[in-house]
């Protein structure tokens, strides 16, 4: 585009008439900008097709290993492992779906999974979200503390304070039940939920706010009628991440969890014993167990993009 | 109002009613079971690593048919089964009511568990192996029942050995009939011989140490530890032992020092190896479309000087102290003991009493366990030393230094380390 504009311009310029010599050397400096057009052009290319050689390293660094288990899943038991591996099936079977979701408590853990999930990112957003704007509208000391503080919890082991809280679970009799595992994935969720949401609430110019208080809102109507709104792609990409923090957690789920609250990654892991390893069973389970994230992730992409890219451009 | 944003308000709060709900009920969809240790239900929760579970299947339908005590299982990962009974044992409030233990962990958990004495008549003394029966007495006291048990064996690829050509090379390279092995030199010179042609006669496993140790028991040695828990790692029986079981890397495929014991059955059920040493079951749980399939022999694990000698991995069923439903707990222990062999039929397909082996070995598919009788009867096996730390022992000494071993390290050198290494985790 550029490039045409530059040629158009080099076209309007004053006509003088060149001697023999001169117009010899008036081709010169315009072979030079067609060279220089062509070089650009190629720089382009070149650039644009390693941004594509990057991108797709990057694809298939992050989404082969899902291939591979997805293709595993399809193995039939001695494919499964096969000295050296392969990729694809010799023989497709889908016996491990059927050995996986039949066994028994798959399904109960994929609703024990779902319930906790839910109540945590309900948990995680409920809190940080107040939290956040809090932090970012009343810029205090305190709240400087607070944020650096939430901030220090993920710098603790989870296993410090798994067994902790299971005791504490236990004690007041909430052992084994989706609420006490949600309570302990959202002390996994909630800094990071509020970190994000601060940042998007940042993004937010006070203006809009005042606007609305101008409008006769209060503070807590600006909020919920204008500001919310505004953030609702960062309030999208928070609940995604507080879902899988609490989608994929393991070891409390391990601590935590018995006969009625057990989720399905404690189940995937339930594959692996001292007696052997059900590879297919396991990457069938996995595979199954990460439709809902997949399908939430695509139910939410465009509040997602619009979230990532919230206070990008500000002004 | 537009109808999108009536839908996405609808939603949101739908959401958060089922969720406050959810949260109010406090229920999970396991289903309703009873509360874990309360006194006096028929009810018991038995805390079970995912591969034993099958084992008490049909345990618990038999219990609940003759005793009216039924049974929940919690199934947890093995890696992850010690930190919950670590934790739920420190806090005195335990969610299960039966625990089954892997033998290591019985040292660690010896104060958390009751003493069912009464269970260990004359009669189950004698009908159990007697290293389990040696193992499950910590301080006079019987604190675990042996649920299923198994052992080291050998697994040979039978169609190979059977092979006319084969059987003649044999001869003529060695002198003698090539058959399953039964003395270290035969397990040597076979696993020579099938190094050929892409494939191998052995596995070595550096990821594991009862390999290594089995040899020590079975030159007539104590392993790691004596009676007194005096360290012996460095006498002449483990540095002859363990300079055996690095010779036989050449006859084994390369990397031994990260081979474990999922690497060398994938290894045999591929038909890479010859033969392996591996536990018993194995022998019933290869996969029907390997290439071997069908094509294994069994033999039991080879004697050295002291007599054949296995370290046994046996799982012991445990009332914890704090349960409060202990007589339900008892009745299910006796349970498994009285009908151990239904554990035979799962998947798994193992018991723990000699008589419940011995009413299947000579049923067809069962050729494992005429070998693994031999081998846990043996006069040199014996199970772990009873230390809390052994399996921090193994961890961080034992499996690094047979790692260091294979890979070419001095083993006079290498044992001295360990020696010094294990005396200061006991200290």
């Amino acid at each position: 585009m550029r490039v045409a504009e530059r040629t158009t311009h080099d076209a309007g310029a004053p006509a003088r008439v060149p001697t023999e010599p001169a117009a010899h050397a008036a081709t010169r400096p315009s072979r030079r900008r067609g060279r220089n057009r062509e070089g650009l052009e190629a720089g382009r290319r070149g650039t644009r097709a390693l941004l594509w050689v990057l991108l797709a390293t990057a694809m298939v660094l992050y989404g082969f290993p899902f291939l591979y288990l997805l293709f595993t899943s399809f193995k039939t038991p001695i494919d499964t492992i096969a000295v050296p591996p392969t990729i694809l099936p010799r023989e497709w079977t889908l016996e491990n779906y059927t050995n996986a979701l039949g066994r028994g408590g798959v399904l109960a853990s994929f609703i024990n999974s779902v319930q906790t999930a839910i109540i945590s990112t309900v948990l995680s957003l409920v809190l940080a979200v107040p939290a956040a704007y809090g932090i970012t509208r009343y810029k205090t000391l305190s709240g400087r503390i607070f944020i650096m503080a939430a901030l220090v919890t993920r710098m603790v082991p989870p296993v410090a304070i798994g067994i902790p809280l299971a005791t504490m679970m236990a004690s007041i009799g909430l052992s084994d039940t989706p609420i006490a595992l949600s309570i302990a994935h959202t002390t996994i969720s909630l800094p990071l939920s509020i970190w994000l949401m601060s940042s998007f609430f940042e993004a937010v110019p006070n203006d809009l706010e005042e606007a609305a208080t101008v409008d006769g809102c209060s503070r807590l109507g600006a909020l919920w009628r204008v500001v919310i709104p505004v953030v609702s792609g960062g309030i999208a990409v928070t609940a995604i991440f507080a879902f899988l923090a609490s989608w994929n957690e393991f070891l409390f789920a391990l601590l935590m969890t018995a006969i009625r609250s057990q989720t399905t990654p404690v189940v995937i892991a339930n594959f692996q014993t001292q007696f052997g390893l059900d590879w297919g069973s396991m990457t069938a389970l996995a595979a199954v167990y990460s439709i809902p994230v997949i399908l939430l992730t695509l139910l939410l992409q465009r509040k997602i993009v619009a979230g990532m890219t919230l206070g990008a451009v500000k002004g | 109002m537009s109808s999108r944003t009536t839908i996405s308000r609808v939603a949101a709060i739908g959401g958060l009613s089922t969720a406050v709900l959810l949260a109010a009920t406090a229920c999970g969809a396991g289903g309703p079971a009873e509360t874990p240790g309360s006194a006096g239900t028929s009810t018991v929760n038995v805390l079970v690593e995912a591969g034993g579970h099958a084992e008490l299947t049909g345990v618990a339908e038999q219990c609940k048919k003759e005793t009216g005590v039924s049974a929940n299982f919690v199934e947890l990962p093995y890696d992850g089964m010690f930190n919950r009974l670590s934790s739920e044992f420190s806090s005195g409030n335990v969610s299960f009511d039966v625990a089954a233990l892997d033998s290591v962990w019985l040292p660690s958990f010896k104060d958390a568990v009751q003493p069912i004495d009464e269970l260990f008549t004359d009669e189950a003394k004698k009908d159990i192996f007697p290293a389990l029966v040696k193992e499950a007495n910590v301080n006079g006291h019987f604190i675990g029942m042996p649920a299923w048990t198994n052992a080291e064996i050998i697994l040979y690829r039978k169609d190979l050995f059977e092979d006319a050509k084969n059987k003649a090379d044999f001869k003529t390279k060695y002198g003698y009939d090539l058959a399953a092995p039964t003395t270290w030199k035969q397990y040597q010179d076979i696993s020579e011989f099938f190094t050929k042609d892409g494939m191998f006669g052995t596995d070595v496993k550096g990821g594991v140490e009862t390999e290594w140790l089995a040899h020590v028991l079975q030159a007539g040695s104590p392993m790691v530890l004596d009676e007194n828990n005096k360290v012996v790692i460095d006498n002449a029986a483990h540095k002859d032992a363990l300079d055996f079981y690095v010779s036989l890397a050449k006859s084994a495929p390369s990397g031994a020092a990260q081979v474990d014991w999922a690497a060398a059955q994938n290894l045999f059920n591929q038909g890479k190896t010859a033969m392996t040493r591996f536990w018993a079951h194995a022998y019933r749980q290869i996969p029907k479309d390997s290439p071997v399939a069908g094509k294994v022999g069994a033999a039991p694990m080879i004697a050295g000087s002291a007599g054949v000698g296995a370290v046994p991995g046996p799982w012991y069923l445990t009332v914890p102290k704090a349960t409060k439903n202990t007589d339900a707990a008892k009745k299910f222990v006796k349970c498994a003991y009285d009908y151990n062999s239904m554990g035979i039929e799962s998947s798994l397909g193992l018991a723990s009493r000699i008589s419940a082996f011995e009413k299947y070995q000579d049923k067809a598919g069962y050729e494992s366990f005429k070998p693994l009788i031999e081998t846990l009867k043996g006069t040199a096996t014996a199970t772990r030393p009873a230390t809390e730390k052994w399996q921090q022992i193994v961890d961080t000494v034992l499996v690094p230094m047979l790692q260091k071993a294979v890979a070419g390290g001095d083993s006079a050198t290498l044992l001295a380390e360990a020696k010094k290494q294990i005396e200061d985790l006991l200290k």
